[in-house]
């Protein structure tokens, strides 16, 4: 284990009616070797609890224990760098403020991606800035690495060039933690994911696993209504004229012998994040 | 080795890299005694986790269709009788949905597969 955060909370705001739960209880582990995805829609408390790990803000209660070697390395959402510098100066800068930071490996990173070394930080572009601070980062030698929405803004080929690198570090040795709200990308680059939503984790665990666990049954809706058939646990994901559609763990379609279907892990997400929507809705009314 | 990963599929990627390697012993370009891939090798071919791969490799340690080589990596076992096994499944899933979808009932059917397990008026099916 080289991450375990018990338990946590961080609110926001003051009072008894204007506090936002950001992250309201929530409980994970990271193996070594993991790439580790915290999903959800945007608002759902991801940044938030990087920051609490890494102690950017403080947090109102919970456990977090770190078990690395070395500092971790981090990509915040916003890839903001020092626009004055050139790119030589960043990497001097980094070098002389990083411990255990590796020149020629990011220098190498550098050349790769083709940016400028005389060029100044401001003028480059939203994919080559990205390239350059992951560069950085990556250089620096880290048990853990924490990526905030890392691809955010990128076109496909920097994109899948950036989850290429994502994905090599556990080849390494280190171990992977990041954010994001793009479903394909997870699936191409995680083998553990969180789903969070409204400061909660509705679903941890491998994505495999998560993936084999759900399946949709269709009901038909005269018979779910009839007094002989009780309710279906599970997310309504759709309703089509006659029949509404359910996403249930596959143990549970079992159990009660109903037909069911394997589901992409969209359809799961989306079931799990809106029918957990609806649900609060209905305690409030 | 390479194959192609569907990430989007609903089949779980550790069960598309177990099918793929059954598949490549099935057609023979693997052979019984032949090293596969190292875990660490093929995460890299196919971009996937190392966790994911091993998790393939273990359970295809399972099923023994292949086996770890002290210190060296892993040798292909054989798909053979694990394969027919699962095709004779494959076949029995298919003609249930039918007997399902012509109205026998559950019962009727459980009531056949107890009589072959039994060994009453079953005996073509032995083993």
């Amino acid at each position: 284990m080289i991450l375990k955060v018990e338990n946590l909370h961080k609110y926001y705001g003051y009072g008894r009616k204007n506090v936002i739960k950001a992250v309201n209880g929530v409980s994970f582990e990271v193996q070594e070797g993991d790439i580790f995805a915290l999903l959800g829609l945007n608002g759902a408390g991801k940044t938030t609890t990087i920051r609490c790990i890494l102690g950017l803000c403080k947090k109102d209660s919970g456990d977090i224990t770190y078990n690395g070697k070395y500092k971790i390395a981090y990509v915040p959402e916003g890839k903001d760098l020092y626009g004055s510098y050139k790119v030589k100066k960043m990497i001097e800068i980094t070098k002389s403020i990083t411990q255990e930071f590796d020149e020629n490996k990011c220098l190498k990173y550098i050349n790769e991606f083709k940016i400028p070394q005389n060029e100044r930080v401001l003028s480059l572009s939203n994919g080559q800035k990205t390239q350059l601070y992951l560069s950085l980062v990556l250089s620096q030698k880290a048990d853990l690495y924490i990526f905030d929405e890392p691809t955010w803004g990128l076109d496909p080929v920097v994109r899948n060039r950036i989850l290429d690198m994502i994905k090599a570090i556990p080849l390494e040795g280190g171990t992977v933690f990041y954010t994001s709200h793009i479903l394909s990308e997870v699936e191409r680059v995680a083998d553990k994911v969180a789903i969070m939503h409204q400061g909660r984790i509705l679903e941890i665990g491998y994505l495999d696993d998560i993936k084999e666990s759900f399946c949709a049954v269709t009901i038909e809706r005269s018979a779910s209504k009839s007094s002989t058939v009780p309710e279906i646990d599970g997310y309504l994901y759709k309703s089509t004229e006659g029949e509404d559609i359910y996403i249930v763990k596959k143990a549970y379609a079992e159990e009660r012998h109903l037909d069911f279907q394997p589901v992409p892990f969209e359809v799961l997400f989306e079931a799990l994040v809106l029918g957990q929507k609806s649900q609060e809705q209905d305690k409030t009314v | 080795m390479w194959f192609a990963i569907d990430f989007s599929s609903h089949t779980p990627v550790y069960v598309q890299i177990k099918d793929n390697i059954k598949a490549s012993i099935l057609s023979g370009k693997l052979k019984t005694g032949d090293y596969i891939p190292s875990i660490r090798n093929l995460a890299k071919d196919i971009g996937v986790n190392i966790n994911t791969v091993a998790r393939a490799y273990r359970e295809l340690e399972i099923d023994g269709v292949i086996r770890p080589q002290r210190g060296e990596g892993y040798v292909v076992v054989g798909v053979q009788s694990e394969q027919i096994r699962e095709e004779l499944k494959d076949e029995l899933l298919k003609l249930l949905r039918k007997c399902k979808a012509s109205g026998i009932k559950h019962d009727e059917l459980i009531e056949v597969v107890k009589k072959v397990y039994s060994g009453n008026g079953g005996e073509e099916f032995d083993t």
